[in-house]
């Protein structure tokens, strides 16, 4: 399997302007997304996993703004790219699927209707070119025909979701970024879902970018993830890794506060609460809530590195070399 | 020891109808549902994906809706009884936490009032210096600290303190039943396990029975010690914990064992089971059994005769034909 | 004790929403411009009194004919020598309390049937929806017609309870829409399995949540009846001897002074104008405030 990078973000920086200043909701993130991968983005509500991709695919919206850094897709910064450029590579190249997006599809119209809409919105092409795409793209998913003649109501939300990336897929991008895809699904239409996701990567060659706060969701189809905390990205590894040899206490706090039924132990959570994005804590952001915390925790912000092979941290446990 | 048990559903079914006063399609939301709940303490989870009826169950344990058949009793007496007899003692006693924590609260008032009215309306302090201790009392055992949660308007608060205080107002009231529906479903997984200490917690030190009402099985594995599975508002599974999610005999039950996703990367789905690919919406059968439609075992009997609960041993119920039912 | 203890949460709430809708340039401006009128309106009489000593402006020959204006008729006078200035300002007086009275009346009627239907629900909600519906349909003006050819001599509050009880249900739809939601919200919920009755849900969780969409509903109301007021006037039906805006402009329009004096009938549909404009910028600001998506579109 060639490792080739397809995303690379670097010192990425998206704020929102609001009456007590900036908040820096995604606070200099760097990390990188190899071809034919499936690369997860962990973290908990509000930690700026959802304007990290939105920063990605040049839609924030104001008062949200991208305060600097590169986004690197195949080698071209997208963020210095017009509005006339990135429309190219929106669909065609990258796709981005929204939260919620199940939920936006258009309830009087058939599904066929909307898939032929979309397609042609990002396309030259005729409208029956554009059934045949749509035709092609659910069958490559295990949807059946018929799907495309209902409407929306018709269909179980899995279904939904999987029409979803058939559409998202149907001009075949290299990269296709979901935003937790599966967190207003039941448990069986979950496991399609990412099965379906895992197909596009396993028969197509598709990259996957997977934002999700449900951890188990990662364990099950991730190849690599990074995990997100206050607005910077605190570990990145392969899965395996970040699961059995977590290093940042963080990481090891969310692994540890999972329920399972794997395994049935008491639980004792992580201490604290969750900062605000208006008041980031000096230094490294998870001091006040760290068991290990040092000096110098609260004064200097680590740096993430690599401190064993393809498994970086940000933490001054892992401080010299 | 003879006691009625805590809280008893016989047959219980609840039909719904659309289209107004002049008829219109009727759906069964639960249909001819059967469970108990012992009178010792104990945590009982009531798991289902959405559309399995757990909510319209827990509606009407909780008196906002009646039973259409059957009937649900609570300490051996009737529901519409308690609520047209003695309906202060009996909210005292069944209590309820939902799932959003952010539309339990009243958005144009401050907190504290909900507090404060449980107080008042159960008559808990017999004055307001002690209606405020037994609040900030209750507030401490939660581990919130009085000073930054009192005054404050629900959006000021965080979702896992706004559902905490829900937990502060159970304390307040020491029912002797919980209906907690989806409690955690809307909390960060860090804080999730938290909440549900608190709940075990309760029934250890203060004999509060909790019906859990869920679609998480890991959450479910982690506090309860029953489980009942539903389907399409019917009861398909009933055992211990353990049974349920290591030996499940349900064909349903045993889909939605091997597909909830397991935090362990050297554990996933391919290496559990096969999952058959299920088609379009969930169409409740008119007779038979409601998961025939997507069961792999699936035999003529069962697009015909609906299977009964029966008893394979140790409190261990299956509604399934491949089990004489 | 309880009393006063009530009764300083009202001021702590009031002050509350004070602060919030402070902050809306529409509401500012807009109740303003209104509370300005009415004051105006309000002290109209000891205004008229200091310029006209003991004579009604309307009374016939105050001044004398067709006067050109000056320091004493500001507007002049018309072919009866009524003091059109004076006029002007009692007429803001009859024209806003008619407003005023219609809209509370409507909004009584609309809040009471829209709460009992959307909390009750069932055969009443059924019942109620419509009747609602079916007073909807029915054309306004010809009844107001009507009522207004067989009766001479109103009074002003007639005319506004005739307008009022005519006007509601639309109000009374949006109410009823609001109830709706409200009901099924968990907080309801909550409110019930603390022992709080239908009354108390009503009155303490639902109504300070429905509070917004009865004050847009009032406004609404009162401008409607200041409108269809104004409007019946101006095709010559209505109590003569209401002198509100809507007979002013009909008398100097009648008189021709749209050709001779076209600054008095300016002056006129000015105020009313001032008066559609103000209700409308608070009716904007609330539902701004309210809905808080429209902000961001609007940016003001």
């Amino acid at each position: 399997m060639e490792k080739g990078t397809i995303l690379e973000v670097k010192n990425l920086k998206v704020y929102y302007k609001t009456i007590a200043g900036d908040a820096k909701v995604v606070d200099d993130v760097t990390f990188s997304v190899y071809h034919g991968e499936i690369f997860g983005i962990a973290g908990e509500s509000g930690c700026g996993k959802s304007t990290l991709v939105e920063g990605v695919y040049r839609i924030v919206k104001p008062p949200g703004y991208i305060a600097g850094g590169e986004v690197l897709f195949e080698g071209v910064d997208l963020l210095k790219l017009s509005e006339e450029e990135m429309r190219d590579i929106r669909w065609k190249k990258m796709a981005y699927i929204p939260q919620g997006a199940m939920s936006s599809l258009n309830p009087v119209l058939r599904v066929e209707e909307q898939m032929i809409d979309a397609i042609l919105d990002h396309s030259n092409i005729s409208k029956e070119e554009a059934l045949e795409i749509a035709k092609k793209s659910l069958s490559e998913l295990g949807l059946p025909e018929v799907v495309l003649r209902m409407y929306p109501h018709e269909l179980s939300g899995g279904m939904k979701q999987r029409v979803i990336i058939a559409t998202a897929y149907a001009l075949r991008p290299d990269l296709i970024i979901a935003d937790e895809p599966v967190t207003a699904l039941d448990v069986v239409s979950t496991r399609e879902v990412l099965q379906t996701l895992r197909e596009l990567r396993d028969k197509y060659g598709a990259t996957v970018m997977l934002v999700a706060h449900d951890m188990a969701v990662h364990a099950e189809i991730d190849d690599r993830l990074a995990v997100m905390y206050a607005g910077k990205v605190i570990e990145i590894g392969s899965v395996t890794d970040i699961f059995y040899d977590p290093l940042h206490p963080y990481t090891k706090g969310l692994i540890d506060s999972i329920p399972s039924i794997a395994k049935k132990k008491l639980i004792r959570g992580i201490p604290g609460i969750a900062p605000s994005p208006l008041n980031w804590p000096s230094g490294c952001r998870f001091h006040p809530r760290c068991p290990y915390a040092r000096d110098i925790c609260k004064a200097e912000e680590p740096e993430l590195k690599e401190v064993k092979p393809d498994h970086l941290v940000a933490c001054h446990l892992y401080g010299g070399d | 020891m003879g006691d009625a048990p805590l809280l008893e559903l016989r047959n219980v079914t609840k039909i719904f109808r659309g289209g107004g006063p002049y008829g219109g399609k009727e759906f069964k939301a639960v249909d001819e549902v059967t469970f108990s709940m012992p009178s010792e303490p104990s945590i009982l989870a009531l798991v289902g994906e959405s559309g399995s009826g757990k909510t319209t169950i827990a509606n009407m344990i909780l008196g906002f809706l009646e039973p259409d058949g059957g009937d649900i009793y609570f300490k051996g007496e009737s529901i519409s009884s308690w609520l047209k007899n003695r309906p202060s003692e009996f909210r005292r006693k069944v209590q309820a936490i939902f799932q959003d924590p952010y539309e339990i609260y009243n958005p144009v008032y401050r907190i504290d009032r909900l507090l404060k009215i449980t107080v008042k309306k159960f008559n808990l302090a017999t004055s307001e210096a002690e209606a405020a201790e037994l609040i900030r009392n209750a507030l401490e055992a939660l581990e919130l600290r009085p000073q930054d949660v009192l005054g404050r308007y629900p959006h000021q608060l965080s979702g896992g303190e706004r559902q905490r205080l829900m937990l502060a107002r159970i304390l307040l009231l020491k029912p002797e039943l919980t209906v907690a529906d989806e409690p955690v479903s809307m909390l960060d997984v860090s804080l999730r396990a938290v909440f549900l200490n608190y709940l075990e917690e309760f029934k250890k030190k203060y004999g509060i029975s909790c019906l859990y009402i869920t679609h998480d099985f890991n959450t479910a594995y982690y506090i309860a010690d029953r489980a009942v599975v539903l389907n399409l508002g019917k009861v398909v599974e009933i055992g211990s914990m353990e049974e349920i999610i290591h030996k499940p005999l349900h064909p349903y039950t045993q889909t939605l064992i091997s597909s909830i996703p397991i935090p362990d990367p050297k554990s996933r789905w391919e290496e559990r089971s096969e999952l058959r690919r299920l088609e379009l919406k969930e169409i409740r059968p008119e007779k038979g059994c409601p998961f025939v439609l997507r069961c792999t075992h699936a035999m003529k009997k069962c697009e015909e005769v609906k299977p009964s609960l029966v008893d394979v041993g140790g409190g261990h119920m299956v509604a399934c034909h491949l089990y004489g039912g | 004790m309880s009393r006063v203890r009530n009764s300083s949460k009202i001021v702590v709430s009031l002050k509350r929403v004070i602060g919030i809708l402070g902050k809306n340039n529409k509401l500012k401006i807009g109740s303003s411009i209104f509370l300005a009128l009415l004051v105006i309106g309000y002290i109209s009489p000891y205004i008229n009194r200091l310029r006209l000593g003991d004579k009604r402006p309307d009374a016939l020959a105050v001044g004398r004919r067709w006067e050109q204006p000056s320091v004493k008729f500001p507007l002049g006078t018309d072919d009866y020598g009524r003091d059109i200035f004076g006029m002007l300002l009692i007429g803001t007086m009859y024209s806003l309390s008619i407003g005023l009275l219609a809209g509370a009346i409507a909004t009584l009627i609309a809040v009471t049937i829209g709460f009992i239907s959307g909390y009750k629900g069932g055969i009443t909600d059924h019942v109620l929806r419509t009747f609602t519906d079916t007073l909807m349909v029915v054309p306004l003006w010809p009844i107001y017609m009507v009522i207004a050819t067989y009766t001479r001599k109103l009074p002003l509050e007639t005319v506004a309870i005739l307008l009022g009880i005519f006007s509601w249900p639309g109000a009374a739809r949006v109410i009823r829409a609001q109830v709706l939601s409200l009901r099924e919200r968990a907080f309801v919920k909550l409110a019930k399995l603390n022992m709080l009755n239908d009354l108390e849900i009503v009155f303490t969780e639902l109504l300070p949540n429905v509070a917004p969409y009865i004050a847009i509903g009032f406004i609404n109301s009162a401008m409607g009846a200041i409108f269809a007021e104004t409007g019946l006037r101006l095709i010559g039906i209505g109590p003569p001897l209401l002198p509100t805006l809507g007979y002013l402009l009909s008398i100097t329009i009648g008189v021709g002074m749209l050709s001779v004096r076209p600054y008095v009938v300016a002056a006129v549909v000015a105020v009313l104008s001032l008066i559609f404009v103000s209700l409308n910028l608070i009716n904007i600001g609330l539902e701004e405030e309210f809905n808080p998506r429209l902000k961001k579109v609007t940016g003001l």
